[in-house]
């Protein structure tokens, strides 16, 4: 497994639109830093940009590459190798090449400006959700027949993960407005891997709002190590299910 | 070195004059004794060490006068310092000792129905109340700590400075920490306090009621359990304070409650779920404030009127304003506000679109707390974006006319006069 | 012993089957090729020998034992597609040595004969991306005989290369089976099967018509050039006779 890893990652290296990736992110986090005045607004914004990006690009770009890969992965699969195998390298070797382009782009500007608490966190969250929208991006790859679809089913799981489904809570909050609904619908944003590093990281920028009316809930919850912990570890459950389902059907499938 | 100096500063005058002067050492005449009222001395030094007398009944006019930090301890039966008689000093002390009562107000010192007091320099630990005036005129209460304990449950807590029915009362360079309120104010006119720290309360930093003509400057509130309140009062002058940290589920930097004419300046507010919140005021005049990374910046309820925002910073809030109702009678103009996106082809520094500081998602939070959980999300920036061009749910005339492009320079004025002011 | 054998192998895709009761043996040095009409399960065939597709039912020995989920078996075979896809970003000489990589092979231990007479030594530090379609080809062509399978699958072999390297090709075929390998070659160009094949399996609706040495089909029409004589004896078969196996 580590040779095709090792391999597939040299291809990535050299990859312009994994270099492309790596140096939009560092032009807007370097535009956002030297165009504000105030680094913690830059930051905010920054927040606001990988939260929507990252996911976005991370999924299109595994998609992509997989069928980029396609013939090469058919060579790989005649070898002597395992299937889990290759499919487990091809995944670490995209997440590693992201996840790199993702802190040589962010997380130096946010280093050099900015280290504090809301950075770090932002360079947790943004890692954790590149895996994790790397893991459903193979794994919609693996499914899908041709590129087109597959992207096409990437842009919709997209658009339902930052958008729709942040509009269904709000309907939820106005249509049940007379229930007590409250205790259900943090658990319930919790479960989508966008909205749980935005909340991790919005504890950290709005934390005087959140004291306000919630702040019992969110503070005691995702402000202690051990909601951090379990946390991170949800997300790291939306790196393996994915990734684990898209190796289970990447060994049944016909190549 | 301070105190030290100043003692024998004080020392020396009463000399100069011919003060008669009596000390109180461990061991020799006990304080009782130097302050009963057939005692000639009108200073009374008293000596490093600790006095446990029960409560002292100042009589007379007199100086007290500590040197090297006397502790007098009350023993926890009651009052530790009742003063009776107007013209008294009490200076340089350690006081400890009160008794927590439901029945009684004790007090460390106590000043009822007295006038010329100053209560200078004085260290008040964990007492019941700390500096208790009622209706005393003239008095100066300055440079004092007045530390609780923190360990103390809010039931058993009572007020750091607390003053009732008094006038021409200064306060100044005190701190006040782990109390219920640190300083409490109930019709005290045309009094000042200023450059004191008020702390970790476990309600109010500062907390005035009725108290006409006063002015507050210089002042740190923070961590206190619900901020700053000022209720119920007329021309209140407010500058330069700084509010911060004072963070929790109804928890406010400043809260303005049936205030008339009151002038807000050059206060900084940072960090507190709600900055500013304005209850039913009237004419309140709101002038280059910072608010910085608070919840709320600023608070609005739909009872206020003709309340005045010029010049102010916003910057790192979560929400800069927010309104339970629909009229708004406040005016804005020349306020900075850091989610403003407009341009200014003319380089006046203001610019050329208005900026609208209350946006939808604030008005959904106001209905539904809740949804705070989506704040920062995709869905409510765009929200807020479509909202901010087409205004269809948020109340069009609440809005910045002649928003800065620019934070204003701290120390410059920030009021253009070329552009002249709507007046409230 | 066989090399290959196909026991009643037949795949489903959907509610179509590709490929349905083939049963066939090839021995040691056999050349086998491989035709049929498009859509006729020729790829299905391979793949499934390859390990690329799941059979639905029967199953296939290499080299003695059947092919399950243990990927080892492949170890002895080499592959040319059709159509070969490298990483773009690699040169052909990292390429190289990462088969040898998977494929733990050691220096020296390689068939690297090809490098030189294909030409691919020149290519050794070029990027795949900066290859044409045929230097892909020769590259793929190097990688299937290196580590000296016995058995080779060809794909279409010389349809990209030029008349000399695909000559060079067939070449190296041959000196595989004299060294004992078996070949199984999908092909169109009808000289090259009668040419080169020991046996012509001949692929039809998924099922497997005949597998028959060119001499045969030859003999039984009449006619001595295969491509004429091909539909002769397609023409005499019914619909469903299974000969030869």
């Amino acid at each position: 497994m580590w040779k095709v890893y090792k391999y597939t990652l040299l291809d990535l290296a050299r990859n312009r639109f994994a270099l492309g990736y790596a140096f939009l992110l560092l032009l807007v986090s370097l535009g956002l830093f030297l165009l504000e005045g105030d680094d913690t607004k830059a930051l905010i914004s920054l927040t606001q940009v990988v939260l929507a990006l990252t996911p976005l690009l991370a999924l299109v770009f595994t998609i992509i590459y997989f069928y980029n890969q396609y013939e090469f992965t058919v060579l790989l699969a005649v070898q002597p190798l395992r299937r889990q195998a290759i499919l487990r390298a091809q995944f670490l070797a995209i997440t590693t090449a992201l996840v790199v382009s993702f802190l040589f782009g962010v997380g130096l500007p946010v280093i050099a400006w900015t280290s504090n608490a809301i950075g770090w966190t932002l360079l947790l969250t943004g890692t954790a959700l590149t895996a994790v929208f790397c893991a459903l991006g193979i794994s919609i790859a693996v499914r899908q027949r041709d590129r087109a679809k597959a992207v096409g089913v990437g842009l919709v799981t997209w658009v339902l993960m930052v958008l729709v489904y942040d509009s269904l809570l709000l309907w939820l909050l106005f249509t049940f407005s007379e229930y007590p609904i409250e205790p259900v619908i943090v658990p319930l944003a919790a479960l989508n891997p966008i909205d749980l590093s935005r909340i991790l990281i919005m504890l950290k920028i709005d934390l005087a709002a959140l004291l306000g009316y919630t702040g019992a809930v969110y503070q005691h919850f995702f402000g202690s190590f051990g909601g951090m912990v379990v946390s991170f570890l949800a997300l790291l459950l939306w790196t393996v299910l994915p990734a684990w389902g898209a190796v289970r059907a990447f060994v049944r499938k016909d190549l | 070195m301070r105190r030290t100096f100043a003692s024998t500063l004080l020392a020396m005058c009463c000399l100069l004059v011919g003060a008669r002067v009596c000390t109180v050492r461990p061991g020799g005449t006990s304080i009782t004794e130097a302050l009963a009222i057939t005692m000639e001395c009108d200073t009374i030094r008293v000596l490093k060490g600790t006095y446990r007398e029960g409560a002292l009944t100042v009589q007379r006019p007199v100086v007290l006068l500590g040197e090297g930090w006397p502790v007098i301890d009350g023993g926890g039966t009651g009052e530790v310092i009742v003063v009776n008689a107007s013209h008294v000093t009490i200076s340089g002390f350690v006081i400890r000792g009160t008794r927590v009562s439901d029945m009684n107000d004790n007090a460390a010192i106590k000043c009822i129905g007295v006038t010329d007091i100053a209560i200078t320099g004085n260290r008040i630990l964990h007492c019941f109340f700390g500096i208790h005036l009622s209706n005393v005129a003239r008095a100066t209460i300055a440079d004092n700590e007045v530390i609780g304990d923190e360990a103390v449950s809010e039931t058993r807590r009572a007020n750091g400075i607390h003053l009732w029915k008094c006038n021409h009362v200064y306060i100044l360079r005190n701190t006040a920490i782990h109390h219920r309120d640190g300083i409490y104010l109930e019709f005290v006119t045309d009094s000042h306090v200023d450059h004191n720290t008020s702390a970790y309360n476990s309600r109010y930093g500062l907390h005035f009621m009725f108290s006409h003509r006063d002015s507050y400057t210089h002042n740190l509130f923070h961590d206190n359990g619900a901020g700053v309140a000022v209720m119920f009062t007329r021309d209140v002058t407010m500058t330069d304070n700084r509010f911060e940290r004072n963070r929790g589920a109804s928890a406010y930097g400043l809260l303005l409650k049936e205030i008339n004419d009151a002038h807000i300046e050059r206060n900084l507010f940072t960090d507190n779920t709600v900055g500013l919140l304005v209850d039913g005021c009237n004419r309140a005049d709101i002038r280059d404030n910072r608010f910085e990374a608070n919840g709320w910046a600023v608070r609005v309820f739909a009872n206020s009127t003709a309340a005045h925002y010029e010049g102010n910073v916003f910057t790192g809030n979560t929400f800069d304003m927010t309104t339970n109702g629909d009229l708004v009678l406040s005016t804005l103009q020349h306020n900075y506000w850091d989610r403003y996106r407009g341009y200014d082809l003319d380089r006046d520094g203001v610019g050329d679109v208005p900026f609208r500081p209350l946006s939808v998602f604030a008005l959904v939070t106001e209905r539904m707390p809740y949804a705070m959980v989506l704040s920062r999300s995709l869905m409510v920036n765009l929200l807020d974006q479509s909202e901010r061009l087409i205004p269809t749910l948020t109340p069009a005339t609440l809005e910045d006319r002649a928003p800065l492009m620019r934070p204003p320079t701290p120390g410059t004025p920030t009021t253009m006069n070329t552009k002249g002011r709507t007046a409230p | 012993m066989n090399r290959i054998a196909f026991q009643n192998l037949g795949k489903r895709y959907g509610k179509q089957w590709a490929l349905r009761g083939v049963s066939a043996a090839f021995a040691e040095g056999e050349v086998v090729m491989v035709i049929g009409p498009n859509g006729s399960g020729k790829t299905t065939l391979i793949k499934c020998l390859l390990g690329l597709v799941r059979s639905t039912e029967g199953s296939i020995a290499v080299n003695g034992t059947v092919i399950g989920t243990d990927p080892s078996y492949r170890a002895a075979i080499g592959y040319m597609p059709q159509l070969a896809e490298f990483p773009k970003e690699l040169t052909v000489e990292q390429l190289l040595r990462m088969m040898n990589d998977i494929r733990g092979a050691r220096s020296g231990s390689t068939d690297d004969r090809l490098i030189a007479s294909l030409g691919v030594d020149a290519l050794l530090d070029k990027r795949i991306s900066n290859l044409s379609g045929g230097m892909r080809q020769k590259v793929s062509a190097v990688l299937a005989f290196r580590y000296r399978p016995n058995i080779l699958v060809l794909d279409e072999p010389t349809a990209g290369l030029d008349p000399i390297s695909a000559g060079t090709l067939l070449e190296a075929v041959l000196h595989a089976r004299r060294n004992g390998a078996t070949v199984l070659i999908t092909s169109h160009i009808m000289e090259e099967v009668q040419r080169l094949g020991d046996r012509v399996a001949y692929l039809q609706d998924g099922l497997l018509r005949f597998a028959l040495p060119p001499e045969t089909i030859t003999e039984v029409t009449g006619e001595s050039v295969l491509s004429i004589a091909l539909p002769k004896y397609l023409a005499q078969l019914s619909p469903v006779h299974v000969e030869g196996l």
